[in-house]
């Protein structure tokens, strides 16, 4: 037991175990010192008043939100800690942390923040520098303590319920313990009120999320034993749509004109999915698929016509049913693929159905306006805006990535020239240009009377650009997959459809995976450039809104360091949680 | 051809052609690798196929399901010829199955997932009855134990056999066999001779490409020996093992036995 | 013969074509090109809509303002504003832009690889304290968007201290403000193409030495001083060009007399030209295909697919062929004005009574107006490049950390073993074994992250700086031509991209042949 580590052998071997050792030791130590005073020196400079921040922070997160409103952010915020407690229950999300592990990271925590306040530059505040001796004395007493005092240390593990409660708890005590945020923050304007602080006036709300977290978790972890994949199916499905429909309904309060929807959106909706459905029951009968490609081949047709009469100003026709004739000839195409037995063609006829009501009530609820009443156009800004566009840019872009990559690896000249050529270019030039294209140019290259928001314009060219990587991404995961398995399903008989959606695409996706979240990383941090290009995003906000309130002229700094702390913290994690998810894939590959 | 025909024995001359091959040609770019192939094979006959390595078993084979497309020549399977027409495609893909050196078992999918997905989406069988068959060509292939495995989980021969049961599953007329002992290790090649046999026994027609000499003397109706591209010699086990005719099958055979 | 009747009424000699809609092929290439057809026809669609609805706010869409007087002015670059002996056209300033975003992109490239490479080095460093030092500066770096950098950059920078006449630190040679750095500055003078010239004539003669010199090395072995004397060669040609490049001023008529000869080529001959290249080089291809189909007994049997091939490569080439001779002549008439203008520009680098002094400096000055300004005698630095500058730096660096770090660990262990097995000592393995298969494995990622750099180049926008994209932006704003100015963007970044992933494919090829 003798020639265990104890901290003075650990710092000669590792620190100065030579003349070089010794000499890089003092050279970088010095560097990151002055490196974190330089830095500190920033945030805390004297007219880096951080509650330019504070103040500010409904307007980062939500931006010019109604104030009346607000609890429909709550319940959407809601909706989301919902999702996530289930989905970490059901997904088993249960990373095991090593209780000394724990400890040592709490204690490197506590030295990192004794380090703070000892090289702090004079112009910080003193609170700031006793808080930070204080955490930092907690934090290293409290480890070192519950290291010795708690038995067998070393083999413990904390679970990921614990950890959750743990975390909640903190954010709890900050939010009812510490007052931050003097003035409130009414409708643009500042109003200051004593006594009323940003945390007194949302410490409810974060209680009542933060519940919601823990018990969904907890309740989510009781039933999914028993109903496991309905329960995926199920938060698959909401993952998806869910969020649009917090978006467009509830965030957006559209105002329904409700004789309309019964004269005109019901009728079509109903006419698509109970037509939709009768059409692709009856086709789907073993034995009519080559009714079903004639079929499917007119409706394309049909479905084309539509698009080229809008274009050419023929004829009008609401943008829904366009679409709505484009899903069905793709869906009547796939039919004979996908067709079978009663079970299997009920199956069809009924995602169609659900797939018509979900796209309706969506289309409706976007193109009815809002009943918000918000200074500025856009309804969501801040770092709900960043978040959502991210989110959506990934999930739109899925599809058409898949696409472009398995156009780019088929046999098949053109389609692979044609997809090499998109890609290519799209990779060669800055994101910043495609969405000022596209800002600029859709409304252009659009026909005389067809409109497109500004954020649903760059949307569509961030959502292209990101495809292009997507296809790449997904091409490696594509060329991954052996020569045997084409020929296998060849021989089996598999179509070219069911061999890519059974076979050559769960295998691509496997191996694609750790990519695929480096590039919902790249997308997150990406999505900043919507600043640029008139989103009203958390960075745009910081930048230049910030500084123009009388109170914090001129004062970027710390908004923009809180800035590029958020941004650290959900791309930090992301892309901690992606380095594990390698892990745990990589121990299932050996399977 | 007129050797082959001579050496057949009357019964198996009253049977129906299944597959008849007239001078198949097939090139990959500037290599030829089917130099024209004259074969008929009879209902319920075992065919084995010898032959030097990149003689072009394996592309005469896959010629037969239409993995690879012949260029010249005509291949007709049950009636059917091989041409790049749809339909005649779809039907002989679910009448002809085929295992292969590798397995080529599915490795994201189960052990049953992997016998019930073409009955289910290609034949459009209830799924009900397809896991019921799957489950007795698993207990017909001795594995019932390992359904719910995945392919990653077991042993080469247990793969090889799903890979049989596999190809069974969509009941096929012709079973293609390409080496499918050759990546195993001694200890496993029995069991899966095993299952040919008995397959060979209760009737199916095969086509089989192998090294294996004592499966080729008990179970084949007749052998094929190919060289570059080329089929050299045909004829019954008991002639082909005493009596080679052709010089290049006794070199051959020198070398393999 | 006796059982195969019933088969050979089946087995004809040639194959039976299926009818049309179940002939795989046929399907195969119909649907191939409705598809190409429906993505040309949209492009048609979307460009003649563009056109027509500019049109109807009276702007004509093209290349014609390119000469039009740019009526602005640029925040920094070779040249900021027009003046009487030097306009600043539209085009002139879209120039001023790329050349401002090649300096970002070039000393960028440089610095961010330096720091990238002393921190990926120090990841894998066996001092603790340099281990953690430089994962955190990965992690810092690379989780915060490069824009959020960029901007927090400018905050910082513009926080420093105003300019005064007599900011320092040392006065009249460098100075730091919240407006930039600036510092004194080397320029190219008068000279500086007949002495460039001259030396690369020299140079090619001193190839010649050396090359003699080798072969004498190898023919008698021992130490010939090649490099010594290489190296001497070196140093007098440069000493030479420097000062007596003044023959070299007879170059001004050759580019001249090639910039008449190139100006009066017909236009017709180039686009009859372009058009023989187009169908020359389609030709090239069916014949090379066809190569690939021949067999020692002759031509293999074409399939279907490869006649829709060859179908395809003609058809291509003819409309090639058609779009120089037909649609756009613009094209020719535009590379003979273009090679016409650059022999031009070549033949007033020389000679006609210059100085012959390559290169010369400046000290910073100082303008005072009613704002301190720093002078154009400078080399500066201003805040916005600054900004840029740094943020693109830190950014990529901690990329390109992370890509050495990756190759270094890509090496086996066992080759550094081996190495010293071979009694090669720990410098030698290093240089010889380890790097450069270290090299194989970081050089294409790394070319990734230049590449990345100079695309990032165009986040100058947010900060002000008179790049390629926010020139282009000031030149749209003025003029409404987007379409033109896109079209700019995406063939500069295009070239741009090309022009790296050939370096990088070159030296890749290069380190893998020094490998085998
Ligand atoms: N896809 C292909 N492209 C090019 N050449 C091929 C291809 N497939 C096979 N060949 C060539 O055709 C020849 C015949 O190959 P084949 O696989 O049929 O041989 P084989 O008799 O099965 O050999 P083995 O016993 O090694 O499996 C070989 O020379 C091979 O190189
Ligand atoms: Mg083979």
């Amino acid at each position: 037991m003798s020639t265990r580590n104890t901290p003075v052998r650990w710092v000669r071997e590792n620190l100065f175990s030579s003349v070089g050792n010794s000499a890089q030791t003092v050279v970088f130590s010095l560097i990151i010192l002055g490196l974190l005073r330089w830095l500190l020196g920033q945030a805390f400079a004297e007219e880096s008043n951080w509650e330019s921040v504070a103040t500010n922070l409904r307007l980062l997160m939500a931006y010019n939100y109604p104030t009346g409103q607000f609890v429909r952010i709550w319940v959407s915020a809601g909706a989301l800690f919902f999702a996530v407690g289930l989905s970490f229950a059901t997904w088993n999300v249960r990373p095991m942390i090593g209780f000394r592990r724990l400890l040592t990271t709490l204690v490197g925590f506590g030295c990192f923040a004794l380090i703070c306040g000892l090289v702090t530059p004079g112009t910080t505040p003193s609170v700031v520098r006793t808080s930070m001796f204080a955490i930092g004395g907690v934090l290293v007493v409290g480890g070192l303590a519950a290291g010795r005092l708690v038995p067998r240390a070393g083999e413990r593990n904390v679970g990921f319920g614990r950890l959750l409660v743990a975390v909640s708890g903190l954010a709890m005590a900050v939010v009812w313990l510490v007052p931050f945020g003097k003035h409130s923050f009414i409708d643009g304007a500042i109003a200051v009120e004593r006594g009323v602080t940003i945390a007194s006036s949302t410490k409810m709300p974060w209680t009542v999320l933060f519940a919601v977290l823990v018990s969904t978790f907890f309740a989510g972890r009781a039933i999914a034993v028993r109903i496991r994949k309905q329960l995926k199916i199920a938060l698959i499905a909401w993952w998806v749509v869910g969020p649009a429909f917090v978006l467009f309904l509830v965030l957006r309060d559209p105002a329904f004109d409700w004789s309309r929807i019964w004269s005109v959106d019901v009728p079509i909706a109903a006419a698509f999915a109970l037509g939709g459905g009768a059409v692709l029951y009856v086709l789907a009968r073993p034995g009519r698929e080559d009714l079903a490609r004639v079929v499917g081949a007119l409706l394309v047709g049909f479905a084309l016509l539509h698009w080229v009469a809008g274009f050419a100003g023929w004829y009008g026709m609401l943008q829904k049913v366009r679409i709505s004739f484009v899903l069905l000839a793709i869906a009547v195409l796939l039919v004979p693929t996908f067709a079978g037995e009663r079970r299997a063609r009920l199956r069809l006829s009924g995602g169609w159905i659900g797939l018509m009501v979900v796209l309706h009530w969506l289309i409706t609820a976007i193109n009815t306006p809002s009943t918000l009443v918000i200074s500025a156009p856009p309804f969501i800004g801040g770092l709900v805006l960043t978040i959502t566009i991210a989110y959506y840019v990934m999930l739109a872009s899925f599809p058409l990535g898949v696409l472009l990559s398995l156009a780019r690896t088929s046999k098949l000249p053109i389609f692979r020239v044609l997809s090499t050529g998109f890609v290519e270019v799209v990779r060669g030039v800055p994101l910043i240009t495609v969405l000022f294209f596209f800002s600029i140019m859709l409304p252009l290259f659009l026909p005389r009377g067809m409109g497109i928001s500004d954020l649903a314009a760059v949307f569509t060219g961030y959502t292209l650009f990101s495809a292009a990587y997507m296809a790449e991404n997904l091409r490696g995961g594509l060329q991954s997959v052996r020569r045997g398995q084409f020929d296998a399903s060849d021989a089996l008989g598999l179509t070219t459809v069911q061999r890519t959606v059974f076979i050559t695409l769960p295998q691509a996706l496997r191996v694609a995976i750790p990519n695929l979240v480096g590039q919902a990383i790249a997308t997150f941090k990406e999505t900043s450039l919507i600043a640029i290009v008139g989103g009203f995003d958390i960075l745009r906000i910081a930048n230049s809104t910030i500084p123009n309130q009388p109170d914090f002229l001129g004062q970027k700094r710390p908004a923009l360091l809180f800035v590029a702390l958020v941004y650290f913290v959900f791309t930090y994690s992301m892309s901690k949680s992606a380095q594990s998810l390698e892990k745990k894939l990589e121990a299932g590959r050996v399977r | 051809m007129s050797i082959a025909d001579q050496s057949l024995t009357t019964e198996l001359a009253s049977r129906n052609d299944v597959i008849v091959c007239r001078g198949v040609k097939k090139w990959f770019g500037d290599f030829q690798a089917l130099r024209g192939v004259d074969l008929t094979v009879k209902d319920r006959e075992v065919l084995v196929v010898l032959g030097p390595s990149g003689s072009g078993k394996s592309t005469l084979i896959r010629c037969i399901n239409r993995l690879e497309a012949h260029q010249e020549g005509s291949i007709v399977v049950d009636g059917v010829e091989l041409t790049n027409d749809l339909r005649n495609i779809e039907k002989i893909r679910s009448e002809v199955g085929m295992v292969f050196q590798q397995f080529n078992l599915f490795p994201h999918l189960t052990v049953l997932d992997n016998i019930t997905l073409a009955p289910v989406w290609v034949r459009k069988k209830p799924k009900a009855d397809a896991l019921a068959k799957a489950m007795e060509l698993l207990e017909r292939v001795g594995i019932p134990e390992q359904a719910a495995k995945f392919p990653g989980q077991l042993s080469g021969g247990q793969q090889q056999r799903v890979a049989i049961a596999r190809a069974l599953a969509m009941e096929p007329k012709i079973m293609l066999f390409d080496e499918p002992t050759s990546a195993l290790d001694p200890e496993m090649i029995k069991e899966v001779l095993d299952v040919m046999k008995e397959l060979a026994n209760s009737g199916m027609t095969m086509i089989v490409v192998t090294h294996e000499m004592g499966f080729a003397r008990e179970v084949a109706d007749r052998l094929v020996f190919m060289e570059s591209g080329e089929i050299v010699e045909v004829g019954t086990p008991d002639q082909f093992f005493s009596a080679p005719r052709e010089e290049r099958t006794k070199k051959f055979l020198s070398q393999i036995l | 013969m006796t059982s195969t009747t019933h088969a050979t009424s089946l087995a004809a000699d040639s194959q039976r074509r299926p009818p049309f809609w179940r002939n795989t092929t046929l399907i195969k290439w119909t649907v191939q090109v409705a598809v190409l057809f429906t993505v040309l026809a949209a492009f048609w669609f979307l460009i003649t809509q563009a056109r027509s609805n500019l049109s109807a706010r009276g702007i004509p869409v093209g290349y014609d303002w390119f000469d039009d007087p740019a009526n602005f002015q640029l925040g920094e670059g070779i040249q900021t504003v027009d003046s009487p002996e030097r306009r600043l056209t539209m085009s002139r300033a879209l120039w001023v832009g790329m050349a401002n975003t090649f300096r970002v992109a070039i000393a960028g490239i440089i610095f961010a690889t330096i720091i990238g490479v002393i921190v990926g080095v120090s990841r894998l460093s066996k001092n603790y304290v340099a281990r953690r030092a430089s994962s955190v500066y990965v992690e810092m770096l690379r989780n915060v968007p490069i824009l959020v950098q960029i901007i927090l950059w400018l905050a910082i920078l513009g926080s420093i201290g105003a300019l005064t006449p007599d900011t320092g630190p040392i006065k009249g040679w460098v100075i730091v403000s919240q407006k930039g750095i600036s510092i004194p500055r080397v320029f190219l003078a008068d000279g500086f193409y007949q002495f460039l010239s001259l030396f690369l004539l020299l140079s090619v003669g001193i190839w010649f030495v050396r090359r003699r010199l080798v072969a004498r090395q190898e023919r008698l072995g021992g130490n010939q001083h090649v490099g010594s004397i290489t190296t001497a060669l070196v140093v007098a040609a440069l000493v030479v060009s420097w000062f007596a490049n003044a023959p070299m001023a007879f170059l001004r008529g050759v580019f001249a007399s090639l910039e008449s000869a190139w100006g009066s080529i017909p236009q017709v001959v180039v686009q009859v030209g372009l058009a023989a290249l187009a169908v020359g080089v389609g030709a090239l291809r069916v014949r090379a295909f066809l190569q690939s189909r021949r067999t020692p007994a002759g031509l293999a049997k074409l399939t279907d697919d490869d006649w829709f091939r060859l179908l395809f490569i003609a058809l291509v080439a003819i409309v090639a062929a058609f779009i120089v001779l037909r649609v756009w002549p613009g094209l020719s008439s535009w590379l003979i004005n273009s090679g016409r203008d650059f022999f031009g520009v070549l033949s007033d680098k020389f000679g006609d009574g210059r100085g012959t002094r390559p290169l010369d400096a400046m000290r910073p000055t100082l303008s005072t107006g009613r704002f301190v300004n720093y002078g154009t005698t400078g080399l500066t630095m201003t805040v916005f490049y600054a900004s840029l500058f740094f943020g693109l730096v830190f950014y990529t660096s901690a990329f390109i950390a992370e890509v050495v770090r990756g190759g270094i660990l890509a090496v086996p262990t066992g080759q550094g073993e081996a190495a010293a097995a071979l009694g090669l000592s720990r410098g030698q393995a290093l240089r010889k074994v380890i790097l450069p298969q270290a090299f194989r494995v970081i050089m294409p990622p790394l070319g990734n992250q230049y590449l990345n750099l100079t695309k990032n180049t165009s986040l100058g926008i947010a900060v002000g700086f008179s790049e390629i994209v926010q020139v282009g932006q000031t030149v749209y704003n003025k003029n409404s031509q987007t379409l033109a100015v896109f079209s700019i963007y995406m063939m500069f970044f295009l070239a741009c991209s090309l022009t790296i992933s050939s370096i990088v494919n070159y030296i890749n090829r290069r380190l893998a042949i020094v490998e085998r």
